[in-house]
């Protein structure tokens, strides 16, 4: 819903520049945004937290040794993460670790429905139906529930199975298109699209409950 | 074989495949005339795409400071040996 938002091309431009340049404050600024999501990529192909942090850190070495020979045929943003998930990768298979474990090939079959079967009518002509809808009325602003809900969608984020929780984060917080996820995540566009579909539906429920919880 | 009618109960799992364009010209069809009819699904949508955009305003994880630290040094270092 947000591609792009995140990355321009021109922003991209400007980054490669001042990192070139040498500037600090750009180089920081991808530290900031990225590091954490690129931990939780990283821990995906790698035995522990330590492992997956190191692997961070490499890349960050890497994008520092080879900025001045990035083309610019990917985005920024796509390049640290190749390097990141080859280094991921070597790694993991260092330490005989294999990915048909891995959280996003599991998880999958087992059946979450997004919202709570009881709310829809069990039986009869409307069987199916909404019996508890949903409201839309007086819905506050995104940017005030943000700051209102704060803690709280993040505990929400954070108790999702991971690989939920990575492509909700590579998609909404960080705006990768749904390609992008693929490639990086080495995963199916229907497997991201459960993961999607299920780490959303959460999201929408804690969002819910919390404005019902306002209401008399 | 296109589905008649989409109950409420589909619609919320089909959502997400509507919204990111993978479902078939009949589907589609289907689950944007089930929106003409039902206020509630309605509802449900702007509740789920106010969700994306609250998510979306969360601000990232930073790393531990001795690590943010760490990487900054050795950005200078390259730097400075060039």
């Amino acid at each position: 819903m947000h591609a792009g938002v995140d990355q321009t091309e021109a922003d991209d431009t400007r980054l490669v520049a001042a990192l070139r340049a040498g500037d600090e404050q750009a180089f920081g600024g991808l530290v900031d945004r990225y590091y954490g999501v690129m931990l939780r990529v990283a821990r995906d192909y790698v035995a522990t937290k330590e492992a997956a942090e190191d692997v961070v850190q490499e890349t960050f070495l890497g994008v520092i040794q080879g900025i001045d020979r990035f083309e610019g045929r990917s985005s920024l943003r796509t390049w640290m993460f190749r390097i990141l998930v080859n280094r991921a990768r070597t790694r993991g298979e260092r330490e005989g670790r294999t990915r048909p474990f891995s959280s996003f090939a599991s998880g999958l079959d087992d059946d979450e429905p997004a919202v709570d079967p009881d709310r829809f009518v069990p039986d009869g002509r409307w069987a199916g139906f909404w019996s508890a809808p949903p409201s839309a009325e007086h819905l506050p602003d995104a940017k005030v529930l943000a700051v209102e809900l704060g803690d709280r969608l993040t505990q929400a984020i954070e108790t999702l199975p991971p690989a939920q929780r990575t492509v909700l984060e590579l998609r909404d917080v960080r705006g990768f298109s749904s390609a992008e996820v693929c490639e990086l995540l080495d995963i199916s566009e229907a497997n991201q699209r459960v993961l999607l579909h299920r780490a959303r539906s959460k999201a929408r429920a804690v969002l819910e409950r919390y404005l019902q919880a306002g209401r008399p | 074989m296109r589905q008649p009618v989409v109950r409420c109960v589909e619609f919320v799992e089909s959502v997400t495949e509507w919204t990111e364009g993978a479902l078939s010209d009949d589907d589609r069809l289907t689950i944007e005339e089930h929106l003409v009819v039902c206020p509630h699904c309605t509802d449900y949508l702007v509740q789920l795409r106010l969700a994306t955009e609250v998510v979306h305003e969360q601000p990232p994880e930073a790393p531990a400071t001795a690590t943010r630290t760490a990487l900054l040094t050795a950005f200078r270092s390259q730097r400075d040996s060039r």
